[in-house]
């Protein structure tokens, strides 16, 4: 029952991640909801595997959280520098 | 599954659709690339997590790094690259397609009432060779996860002709942006001062977890869900994330582009290495059972693996586990030549996106 409402609680969460993405209205907003969203997605993986006796499930959720923080990487580094190629850090003078 | 998983399966599966359809519309209403891609990567982690409810893991891990990973980092080189805005429409030019859309909808929807019930026991895809794949996996393959068992070995070659494909992506990829780096890739800062300190550590600390958490995914993929694809995939987001944060040009100095392409050829070389194999000593075309010839089957000891009672199929075994790195490798290496090529491409035209 437990896990049932921390389902229900998640779904809650992530239909308000979905609606502020559609919304908008600036793309930092987008972006906030869709990381929030991967994190949400990444809990509700691991109570479905739980709440359906699969708890191998989690390998899913841990693949969820690497990648996540991956493709948030590279859309910062999409917004602050316009390049996936040049290393983070000060503005160098070559190009 | 307990009353109350059924429960609460079904109402996460009316949930999660009609969010993917919300992030689908949103996907066609939006006219900024950033936002649909953004949109994409959701409709991907919900698409996923609607397969794990629907119990299909193998298909989940792949839409999980493929859908919400690569593609995204992919497409957002992409975007670096081109030079595109949104586009004002004459809407008498949307009549022709909106009638065809709507017509092959229709028709899909019609087709729909159709199909069989949902995990009805008597529909073609449980009866006939669904079913006898079940029955027989642990007779002759002897794997416990039966999407390995079909993917790997009775559907082998539709898996060696998947490889190639991936193989053939990366090469229509490289052929047009190039196998790597054309030009001049920045040069890492001389003073990199304290920015970006904790996103250094972060990455230094994730990328060979990142690498091991493949192999886990490559090694596991008889037992659990995972396998050659997924681990692929995996794999290629470590260096992805190395040349994100320290750059292109240390990836490159690490992973060489030239090492890159020869190891995605070694993979399908393997694949189909193992397939001739198996016709010199005597059967089909990856017909695992003749892998080894019996004299050498014989000389495997008998505690190698698992059980020593058990019977075991060292054939089955061994040729899924090369088939499944070949098919890791050329994986692996496609993603980051897919990657060396976008993003190489992009640091030679800086600000063409702008």
């Amino acid at each position: 029952m437990l896990l049932a409402a921390g389902v229900a609680g998640l779904v809650v969460a992530m239909t308000m991640m979905i609606w502020r993405a559609i919304v908008g209205p600036s793309q930092y907003d987008r972006m906030l909801a869709a990381n929030s969203l991967g994190t949400k997605i990444v809990l509700l993986i691991a109570v479905i595997g739980y709440l359906s006796g699969r708890p191998a499930f989690l390998d899913i959720a841990i693949v969820y959280a690497l990648i996540n923080f991956v493709t948030t990487i590279a859309l910062m580094k999409f917004f602050r520098y316009r390049t996936l190629s040049r290393p983070l850090g000060p503005e160098a003078k070559d190009g | 599954m307990s009353e109350i998983a059924l429960q609460v399966n079904f109402g996460l599966n009316i949930a999660l659709l009609l969010m993917l359809v919300a992030i689908g519309l949103a996907i066609a209403r939006t006219r900024s690339l950033l936002a649909a891609i953004l949109l994409m990567g959701m409709y991907s982690l919900a698409s996923a997590v609607w397969l794990i409810v629907m119990d299909a893991a193998d298909v989940a891990f792949t839409e999980a790094v493929v859908g919400a990973g690569i593609s995204t980092v992919v497409l957002l080189g992409a975007i670096l690259l081109v030079r595109a805005g949104p586009v004002r429409h004459n809407w008498r030019m949307t009549i022709a397609p909106a009638v065809l859309v709507l017509g092959v909808g229709g028709l899909l929807v019609y087709a729909v009432t159709g199909l069989p019930e949902f995990g009805d026991p008597a529909s073609p895809t449980n009866a006939h060779v669904g079913r006898s794949y079940l029955i027989q996996t642990s007779d002759e393959i002897g794997v416990p996860n039966v999407v390995t068992a079909v993917l790997a070995s009775y559907r082998g070659f539709d898996t060696l002709g998947e490889t190639v494909v991936v193989f053939a992506a990366g090469i229509g990829v490289a052929l047009m942006l190039g196998f790597g780096p054309r030009s001049n890739l920045p040069r890492a800062p001389a003073a990199t001062g304290d920015h970006h300190v904790v996103l250094r550590v972060t990455a230094k600390l994730l990328i060979p977890l990142i690498a091991l958490f493949a192999f886990y995914v490559q090694f596991h993929g008889d037992l659990g869900a995972g396998g050659g694809f997924q681990a692929g995939v995996i794999l290629a987001v470590a260096p992805i994330l190395h040349a994100l944060v320290f750059g292109l040009r240390g990836t490159i100095a690490a992973l060489p582009v030239r090492a890159v392409r020869s190891v995605a050829t070694m993979g399908v070389l393997l694949y189909s290495g193992v397939g001739v194999v198996c016709m010199i000593n005597g059967g089909g075309f990856l017909d695992y059972d003749y892998l080894f010839p019996p004299s050498v089957e014989a000389m495997i000891p008998p505690g190698l693996m698992g059980e020593p009672y058990h019977a075991h199929h060292w054939g089955q075994h061994f040729g899924i586990f090369f088939i499944e790195l070949g098919v890791l490798l050329t994986v692996a290496a496609t993603m980051v030549t897919i990657f060396y090529g976008f993003a190489g491409r992009a640091a030679e035209e800086p600000g063409a996106s702008t």
